[in-house]
């Protein structure tokens, strides 16, 4: 028994446990009453951010693709959940109508997915993130400009708002359900050719791997969980209006990614959640004529934690001073020569090849390696 | 008649969005990088010229204080927010680049308040063509923007420093084996490409003269766009987008069903250029490629 | 190891929301207070800044004079100002930590897109507003909710009639923001009321900080009457850009969002007619609104001066006459009360016959669905050359 549990790979359901823990210490306290309606909206928040950062984590973290149109699927979802809602809410009741606002929600998000990978398939790096961002202003225009009975228009979409006790609870189920899917996606045969293509698309397809497939897989389901997120956001507002999904916020969602690490799922949610809560915490303390504040902290955050995670210059820098080696030195036991029986850890492992130096063995004169062409040997 | 002078507005539209994508294609062209902070460079140089005009009244000189504040700054943000990041994921540079974009916006607002400042540069009134009043600014907008490209063309093709800039868009690690000071061209792009965003503030307040700390948000967007569709890299190709998305922003204004939905619009005809040419119209050719 | 330094990071966060979260909900969080504080949601930063800035100040100027006067029977005001961006999603966490923070009272939100998720966020806990700005037709749609403001129906439903009286028969142009609740609010009610005899031009825009306008002038400029529900800022860049375009006899006809246009735009220099159909006009030089001005623009800068700020200054005023007139008839209002009882002596108070004076109106009053009734003045900012 204790073989069994101590043969289990506990770093990867760390983040079900944490995320588990959080939704049980907080659904009780929200049910016990005991927490304040701003630390709610906050929890709504954070759980609807770790579900679109980490569901665009698999699109640009993971298949390597820039989409600055996250929030375009998000949008999407948002405004079909939330007419299912309002139009199911009156003839269901509560949780029928949040069921089936999250499937037509998701899947009409995941065909414009569908519909967003086609180009992915042609276009390649910032020309496919122009795309999508082209996309995501399209899609908000579109209900920016419906007619007041459709979508509300200008004057936003009259969504019903869940029940605000418990909506959170459901939001953070669904995170883990999207934890789920992602990584067991991402740790399977498909994750690793979702890599391989990430790495170098020309030997991933010469390897045999399915690109189109793969390509229109990870956008179906990143579009999908953002739908997905979109309906939850519906529920936790009176209006949807559009003008929240500008491609700003799709910027937010991909800082969230790239903060947290690109290809780290942990590190999506902890960015998500550290973003949201900084975010929010910034725009209810500075209030008033500190207000300006806000942006100028929030920038200087940004720039600061990026260079220092990112700057080749501060390599050594990290290396000296980070968390790990000052915790090392009061660890008992610890001994650095020993080398972990881990398999290899693929995600870590450099797989940049270089196709170039793979395919054209460069021919030199002198190398012993190199035949000798007849007629050129004696002279 | 109306037709004309739909495709006068576009031009005159469609210069100033040539004249920030041309800034975009330079330091894209050769950083490699989306410089979201771009249009907020635009916007500093506005306020230069504002507080020149403010305290001198001079609006030429107002530009050249605008282009010497705007290549400083350029640098300056190069040096201390992109330089350390060379070599590290792209993704990381363009994030620092929001956060900088960020960084302006505040700051400008912090210095200068929320309320919007009227700048009247210069007006420069009509001339009449036939039965059709034309806007002067539109001329000149028009024409300095050409006289920019012409100039970016041929300096790029035949100063030492700008093929120098080729080289080092081509392939960074070859041209500093070949003895190019890589940063130092880097560094010079980003000077030019602020001193073009500078040129771009003078001219959106020649136009229109209300400046806020939001100013270059949407016409950089636009402009980048403008720059994607001509082939970003390319500076005819930036020249072109912008003129194209000009005219068909005018086009679209002047149809009233279609109208609101002009944005959608200019990115949709976006979406169906890059579906056909997948590296924008004028993407392809190398040769022009800085 | 760049993980390990993010997961310590992260445990050391969590910690902090912990704490943070575990502030105790449910109580009574009026109960420590020392002062009434007054609550206002607006854009302080982001492109719409100039509005909420003109609120906060000018909201904060008439409490500074209501506390110099000794407050209500010596108990002073506090003025809490959250920033929302004009981004609906933003009010909600504004409202509840406004709330957290002893809120009896609020201004609502300073525009209309927010509004209408804090209308309902209010109407829930019963906490009473007074917006001095957000016109929506269905901000007040509760009976927590009241405006200084005419609402967007009611502003197009005038301009209509005055247009149908002036222009039968006629061609006019609009010019108006299709995405914006505003200017599409007052433009549809406008239309609806519209004679069938007056046909129109249209011109959209939709871009909040669009600074070229030709297109639009190139549609509009055989117009000879212009029907403008739009914020004086864009308006001032149309005029500038379509001085020489436009006839220049042409009149420019907007709502109450043209105030503050005079500080923007030196009206001098364009030759066609500016009027509007508004509460207030900064340019007054008579009366409770040039006191208002004079004061305004000694405290802060005359550029952030409009009718957002002048009707919030009326909107603190009325909250506290209106206490003070409860409290005369006996009602009993100490520093403490909640929200919710405030809310109910508010609403006795504005349905009832409560009445104001003040910057933006004479006898103002309330319909019982939150609706201002007060006189509307067409101004002429600038008479034709």
């Amino acid at each position: 028994m204790a073989k069994a549990l101590s043969a289990i790979k506990w770093k990867h359901y760390v983040n079900y446990v944490v995320v588990a823990i959080c939704t049980v210490v907080f659904g009780v306290m929200s049910l016990t009453g005991s927490l304040s309606s701003s630390s709610i909206y906050m929890l709504e928040k954070i759980a609807i951010a770790i579900m679109l950062a980490v569901s665009l984590s698999i699109v640009v973290g993971f298949l390597g693709e820039l989409s600055l149109g996250h929030a375009g699927f998000m949008c999407v979802g948002a405004y079909l959940g939330g007419k299912t809602s309002a139009l199911l809410e009156p003839l269901l009741g509560d949780v029928p109508t949040l069921l089936v606002s999250l499937v037509v929600g998701g899947l009409v998000a995941a065909l414009f997915g569908v519909i967003i990978g086609l180009p992915a398939l042609r276009l390649r790096g910032d020309y496919l993130a122009i795309v999508t961002l082209a996309f995501g202003e399209i899609v908000r225009s579109f209900f920016m400009n419906s007619s007041d009975e459709s979508f509300g228009g200008s004057l936003g979409l009259n969504t019903p708002r869940y029940d605000k006790n418990t909506l959170f609870i459901i939001a953070l189920v669904l995170v883990l359900g999207c934890l789920a899917v992602t990584q067991n996606l991402i740790r399977s045969k498909h994750g690793r050719a979702i890599t391989s293509i990430r790495d170098n698309e020309i030997a991933a397809r010469a390897t045999g791997i399915n690109v189109t497939k793969y390509k229109l897989m990870v956008f179906t389901i990143s579009s999908f969980f953002a739908g997905i997120a979109g309906v939850l956001y519906s529920y936790s507002n009176f209006t949807v209006q559009s003008t929240k999904f500008s491609y700003n916020y799709s910027i937010e969602i991909l800082v969230m990614v790239v903060l947290g690490g690109m290809g780290s799922i942990n590190g999506s949610i902890i960015a998500a959640t550290l973003i949201t809560f900084l975010d929010m915490k910034l725009q209810t303390i500075l209030t008033g004529n500190l207000a300006v504040l806000q942006d100028l902290f929030y920038a200087l955050v940004l720039i600061v934690l990026v260079i220092y995670n990112n700057a080749p210059g501060l390599k050594s820098f990290r290396e000296t001073y980070n968390l790990k080696s000052l915790l090392g030195k009061f660890k008992k036991g610890h001994d650095p020569s020993k080398v972990h029986d881990d398999e290899a850890k693929w995600d870590r492992v450099p797989t940049k090849i270089k196709m170039d130096e793979v395919l054209s063995v460069d021919l030199q004169t002198n190398s012993p390696y190199t035949p000798d062409k007849p007629g050129k040997g004696d002279r | 008649m109306n037709i004309f002078e739909t495709l006068l507005n576009g031009l005159s539209m469609g210069s100033t969005y040539a004249m920030i994508a041309l800034g975009y294609t330079m330091v894209y062209g050769i950083a490699k990088m989306l410089n979201f902070a771009h249009g907020d460079v635009i916007m500093v140089g506005g306020y230069m010229i504002f507080l020149t005009m403010a305290s001198v009244g001079n609006p030429i000189l107002g530009l050249a204080i605008a282009v010497v504040f705007c290549m400083l700054l350029g640098i300056t943000i190069e040096k201390v927010a992109y330089k350390p990041l060379r070599g590290a994921s792209p993704l990381a540079v363009l994030i620092t680049a929001i956060g900088v974009s960020y960084l302006l916006q505040s700051t400008a607002q912090m210095i200068f308040g929320s309320a919007p400042k009227m700048v009247i540069v210069a007006d420069l009134g009509n001339v009449m063509l036939g039965s059709i009043k034309l806007p002067v600014y539109t001329l000149v907008t028009l024409g300095c923007s050409f006289a920019i490209m012409i100039a970016l063309s041929l300096f790029v093709k035949y100063t030492k420093i700008g093929r120098a800039m080729i080289a080092v868009s081509e392939d960074k690690g070859a041209a500093q084996l070949m003895g190019i000071n890589v940063n130092g061209i880097i560094t010079i792009t980003f000077a030019i490409g602020s001193a073009l965003a500078a040129f771009a503030g003078f001219f959106m307040l020649l136009k229109s003269p209300s400046l806020t700390n939001t100013l270059g948000a949407m016409p950089g967007i636009k402009a980048f766009t403008a720059a994607v569709i001509g082939g970003i890299g390319s500076i005819p190709g930036a020249m072109l987008g912008g003129i194209l998305m000009g005219v068909v922003e005018a086009i679209s204004l002047t149809i009233p069903a279609i109208a609101p939905y002009t944005d959608a619009i200019e990115f949709s005809i976006l979406i169906i250029i890059l579906l056909v040419r997948p590296s924008g119209i004028l993407g392809k050719k190398r040769r022009e490629k800085v | 190891m760049k993980s390990m330094f993010k997961k310590a990071l992260a445990v050391l966060m969590a910690a902090a929301m912990l704490f943070s979260l575990a502030a105790c909900g449910g109580a009574n969080y009026t109960s420590e207070n020392t002062e009434f504080i007054i609550g206002v949601s607006g854009p302080l930063t982001g492109g719409a800044a100039v509005y909420g800035v003109a609120v906060q100040n000018a909201a904060q100027m008439a409490i500074d004079e209501i506390n110099a006067a000794g407050g209500l029977d010596g108990v002073m005001f506090k003025l809490i100002a959250t920033d929302d961006t004009h981004d609906a999603t933003k009010v909600a966490a504004n409202y509840a930590s406004m709330l957290e923070d002893g809120m009896q009272v609020s201004l609502g939100t300073v525009t209309t897109a927010p509004g209408l998720e804090y209308s309902k966020l209010s109407a829930e806990d019963n906490v009473f507003f007074l917006t001095p700005s957000a016109s929506g037709d269905k901000i007040p749609e509760f009976d927590n909710g009241f405006q200084m403001c005419f609402a967007d129906g009611n502003q197009g439903k005038v301009a209509a009639e005055y247009v149908n009286g002036v222009y039968k028969n006629d061609t006019i142009g609009i010019f108006y923001k299709s995405d914006d609740p505003y200017s599409n609010g007052i433009y549809k009610q406008f239309k609806e009321n519209l004679d069938s005899s007056v046909k129109t031009v249209e011109a959209v825009f939709t871009d909040a900080n669009a600074t070229d306008f030709s297109a639009q002038i190139t549609t509009l400029k055989d117009c000879k009457f212009i029907f403008m529900p739009i914020y004086y800022q864009p308006a001032s860049i149309f005029m500038t850009q379509a001085k020489s375009t436009v006839a220049a006899d042409a009149i420019y006809y907007g709502c109450d969002g043209f105030d503050g246009l005079a500080g923007q735009l030196d009206l001098s220099t364009i030759t066609q007619e500016v009027s509007m159909l508004s509460h207030f006009d900064s340019n007054a030089t008579e009366g409770a609104a040039a006191d208002f001005v004079k004061k305004y623009t000694e405290k802060y800068k005359a550029e952030t001066l409009n009718q957002f700020g002048a009707s919030a200054y009326d909107c603190i005023y009325a909250i506290y006459n209106a206490m003070k007139a409860a409290k005369e008839a006996g009602k009993k209002i100490d520093v403490t009360i909640s929200a919710s009882d405030l809310s109910d002596i508010l609403k006795e108070q504005f349905t009832g016959d409560f009445t104001y004076s003040g910057v933006t109106g004479t006898d103002i009053s309330w319909e019982d669905n939150g609706y201002v009734v007060k006189g509307a003045v067409k101004y002429d900012l600038k008479k034709a050359d």
